[in-house]
């Protein structure tokens, strides 16, 4: 027996104190109250019934009173003493709890609790409640990242009610990064052990021992999660088609981790309504691709969505059954030609129905107008209006650009194909009559260039852009070729800096780079739950950490106003989705699975003396009322 | 439960007086028993003296020292034999109130002699307008002081004040008061007893004394129901009020119910006594009014007839 409590010299002495105390009283309690009454021979001859009794019966019942008092004392004095088992072990130890908060630990395939990190929490309070008084231990969550909830402490009451706030994330794994820590922090430290709690999401049996077995830091995986059943979206995109912005198509996988076939009910929803549903069959661990081609839906905010049909199956995992796409509505630019006359130029512009275009002749033209986009042909304003400028073949005179020299039968030897304006087509073989050359400045970008002369620049001085090209369409076979309307796209699409490409998507769990515009003053990001966050600005870039899956609503300030950007973040990580519960284990140390020897069989046997000395309260207190102790 | 309180030697006030509504109760009550009597006998009390009066009575055989003027002289003409007419001699009812002053009668508020005192009372202004000559002998240990026997309504007030003027005597002691009552009064009647019989030496010798001397005993006996109801549980001292007799004891619920039991058997021994020799008994709790006491009592008849 090991006593924790008070010194048993102080004990001792508490207990003559009480043991005398309670025998004044006892004896204070034999002084009795003195009532008169009319006529005592009654009372007589019932204490001449009475008396029947066995004198040592009486006696003892009146000692019993006085017994059961001191026993009382005696159990209160005993548990002050704090006894402990002899086999309980006191020294302490450094406990570091890494709970495992990923997206896989949504999982539900798990009894005593609501999902795994539900179990992973329930582990964590035993262990916590169960540590010696002598034990330093910290908690961390992990899952792309580590959190501590606290440095090392010996009151594991502080860490009980910070595991409360716990919460699945929709993040990854990164349990190389987890394990790192670990060894940084139990590094040095006497009696350390790592306890994971963990469905083992994110280990790679290739991965090496992250800290010096030689240390002594003692591992435990405590494996949470028993089963592997799920089916998941692990690819939603959408993308626009280059020729028409408002159709997009879609993309869709889903992977079955299910070892038979099942049946699953896809559908996709469009600003809320449902546009599409069908059901696939899928054999076991199949992946399925499904496109969209043509998906002309009206709305912004895509969704698609699974549901198990099979029956008897079961999916685990709710999480990775919903993605999240979205589909800005493009931007409508107002276009003017200044042309004398150029129907090569005026007819991919007049079949652009996503543009609000008109012409003027030169001699019309007013540099006050505003439009998103000027297009000049072989004239450039005295003053540059507002807006975006597409030039062809511009005089030497009025230009913005410095015209070096002038070719013939150019050849364009580089293109850079990488540039937007190149996207999708070839200028290989094109043929030129005449063009200008430019002096490039600090802002432009040589797009095509015949020997170095630069005939197709691009220039952005960070508040409008510009595109030139040296010469004149009619005296090229440019506006012959395919290449010429697709090309008048993507300058449009440059202009508007809107991208069939730019339709945000990201992942959760990572730190998001949105592009924005650099005389954008603040932003603020508001989370699929309604609530709002503020973002940081650097070089043109919104950046912003987001867990949460669904859609998100970035506003910026500028100012003119305000503008708005929607977001769509996914879980759609393979990883994360196969859900099957590994076991963190290394060859070098012997990995513990349970708790077995972590948890004290803490038997704290002074409430159990406390608990008898109120019942022993108890039958004093109802003996005495009801007499049968004196 | 019965207040009891400390012990105390001090009697307690009643409290109750002697005032004009309470002489309306008493004309009530007497209007009343004189309902209750009609029927029976109109007339006033008479004894069951034999001797000079007007309605005949009975016949015995003549002897020497007779009056011959009531020799019937027509029962001679037929038997040859000499018989005396004797005649109910026409007389006054004593009505003796022996009130138990003692101690045990003064016990707690309101207290066993206020009940005495309005029933012996509304008795005697019955027994005065009846014609009957009344006497109030109050006792304890020995009879403490008494109203002599007087006659007439008017003497009611007199029994007010003799009665506002008793002082509580000491302890209960029924044959020793009792011898004295007979010594004192030689002219036989009705004795009504009111008291609550606890004598350490038991009632029936008292009792006895009454019968022996030709005396006619009615026996009311005044209990307080507090004294069943006896809550006060734990440690105790008992202090009898009268002997200053302490019993130390440890009150359970089982000794509460035991204490109940001999009192019920007190009372039952009481009555039991009283039945077997045709005595008669009305048992009659503190918290009953003393109206309904004395009606129980005149539909009884003991009182009245």
């Amino acid at each position: 027996m090991q006593w924790t409590g008070l010194p048993i010299e102080t004990v001792g002495w508490m207990a003559a104190g009480a043991a005398l105390i309670i025998t004044l009283l006892y004896l204070l309690k034999f002084r009795k109250r003195s009532v008169e009454i009319p006529f005592s021979p009654l009372w007589g001859r019932v204490i001449a019934t009475r008396r029947k009794q066995s004198d040592w019966w009486r006696r003892l019942k009146r000692l019993l009173s006085w017994l059961l008092h001191l026993l009382i004392a005696g159990l209160l004095l005993f548990a002050m003493l704090g006894p402990r088992s002899t086999d309980e072990v006191l020294d302490g130890r450094h406990l570091l709890i890494l709970i495992d908060n990923s997206a896989s630990m949504g999982a539900t395939d798990v009894t005593g609790g609501v999902n795994r990190l539900d179990v992973a929490q329930r582990q964590a309070r035993e262990i916590l409640q169960t540590v010696g008084g002598d034990d330093r231990v910290m908690v961390a969550l992990f899952n792309n990242r580590v959190q501590p909830l606290g440095p090392f402490v010996d009151d594991a009451t502080l860490l009980e009610s910070a595991l409360r706030n716990v919460e699945v994330t929709a993040n990854p794994t990164d349990l190389a990064q987890a394990l790192s820590f670990a060894a940084h922090s139990l590094q040095d430290r006497p009696d350390a052990e790592l306890i994971i709690l963990s469905d083992g999401s994110g280990f790679d049996p290739e991965m090496p021992l992250p800290f010096d077995p030689d240390l002594g830091i003692s591992l435990r995986h405590i494996m949470i999660g028993e089963a592997s059943e799920n089916l998941a979206i692990t690819a939603f995109n959408a993308r626009r088609y280059p020729s028409n912005r408002l159709d997009h198509e879609l993309y869709v996988e889903v992977t079955s981790h299910f070892d038979r076939e099942v049946s699953t009910r896809l559908d996709i929803s469009a600003d809320g309504r449902l546009v599409d549903s069908r059901t696939i069959d899928l054999g076991p661990r199949e992946v399925h691709r499904q496109f969209y081609p043509g998906q002309a839906v009206a709305g912004e905010r895509l969704e698609a969505r699974i549901r198990l049909t099979t029956a008897d199956a079961r999916d685990v995992f709710p999480l990775d059954d919903r993605a999240y796409a979205t589909v800005p509505p493009p931007r409508r630019l107002s276009v003017q030609l200044v042309s004398p006359g150029n129907l090569f130029i005026e007819g991919p512009l007049l079949l652009n129905s996503h543009i609000d275009f008109d012409r003027v002749h030169p001699d019309a033209f007013d540099s006050t107008a505003s439009r998103d986009v000027f297009v000049f042909d072989r004239f450039a304003p005295e003053s540059l209006p507002d807006g975006d400028l597409l030039f062809f073949d511009p005089p030497a005179e009025g230009s913005p650009f410095e015209i070096s020299g002038r070719d013939d039968d150019p050849i364009l030897t580089d293109v850079r194909q990488s540039h937007p304006l190149m996207r999708w087509i070839s200028l290989s073989d094109l043929n030129i009559g005449s063009t200008s050359t430019f002096r490039r400045g600090s802002d432009d970008v040589d797009v095509a260039s015949t020997f170095g002369r630069t005939v197709i620049l691009a220039r952005d001085d960070g508040t409008r852009r510009m595109v030139a090209l040296g010469f004149d369409v009619r005296n090229s076979d440019f506006p012959l070729r395919v290449a010429f309307p697709v090309f008048m796209l993507n300058v449009l699409d440059y202009f508007a800096q809107d991208d069939v490409d730019l339709m945000y998507s990201f992942a959760t769990g990572e730190t998001w780079s949105i592009p924005i515009d650099r005389s954008v003053t603040g932003a603020e990001m508001v989370r699929p739950d309604g609530t709002r966050a503020p973002v940081a600005l650097h070089a043109g870039e919104a950046l912003f950490y987001g867990e949460q899956p669904g859609f998100y609503e970035l506003h910026t300030t500028h100012a003119d106003g305000t503008d708005r950007t929607l977001l769509a973040a996914n879980l759609t990580n393979p990883d994360e989705s196969e859900i099957t519960p590994r076991l963190i284990e290394w060859e070098e140390i012997p990995t513990a699975e349970d708790t077995s020897g972590l948890l004290f069989d803490r038997r704290e046997i002074w409430i159990s003396l406390l608990l008898a000395a109120m019942a022993l309260l108890f039958l004093e207190w109802t003996t005495y009322q009801r007499r049968w102790t004196e | 439960m019965i207040s009891f309180g400390k012990a105390s030697r001090a009697p307690q006030a009643t409290g109750d007086a002697f005032d004009e509504e309470f002489l309306k109760k008493l004309e009530y009550l007497y209007i009343v028993s004189q309902k209750i009597a009609a029927g029976q006998r109109r007339a006033k009390r008479r004894t069951r003296l034999v001797g000079s009066g007007i309605d005949f009575a009975d016949h015995r055989h003549y002897t020497h020292g007779d009056d011959v003027r009531n020799l019937d002289w027509r029962v001679y003409s037929r038997t040859e034999k000499l018989f005396l007419k004797l005649y109910e001699e026409e007389e006054d009812l004593f009505i003796y109130f022996l009130l138990d002053n003692s101690r045990s009668m003064h016990l707690g508020t309101p207290n066993k002699w206020s009940m005495v005192r309005k029933v012996a009372a509304a008795l005697a202004y019955i027994g005065l307008s009846n014609m009957d000559r009344v006497s109030l002998v109050p006792f304890s240990s020995t009879v403490d002081n008494r109203l002599p026997p007087s006659r007439g309504k008017a003497q009611i007030f007199k029994i007010f004040d003799f009665l506002d003027r008793c002082e509580p005597g000491e302890q209960t002691t029924l044959q020793s008061a009792f011898k004295t009552f007979v010594g004192q009064n030689k002219r036989p009647g009705l004795v009504v007893v009111l008291s609550d019989f606890y004598d350490p030496s038991g009632f029936e010798e008292g009792i006895n004394v009454l019968r022996y001397h030709r005396f006619e005993p009615l026996i009311i006996h005044l209990f307080d129901e507090r004294e069943l109801d006896f809550s006060l549980q734990g440690e105790l001292e008992l202090v009898d009020c009268e002997t200053g007799e302490v019993r130390q004891l440890t009150v359970t619920p089982a000794m509460v119910r035991a204490y109940e039991k001999e009192f019920r058997a007190f009372c039952d021994e009481l009555e039991t006594f009283c039945t077997q020799r045709q005595l008669l008994y009305f048992r009659a709790a503190l918290q009953e009014s003393f109206e309904e006491l004395v009606l129980r009592i005149f539909r009884a008849g003991g009182f009245l007839s």
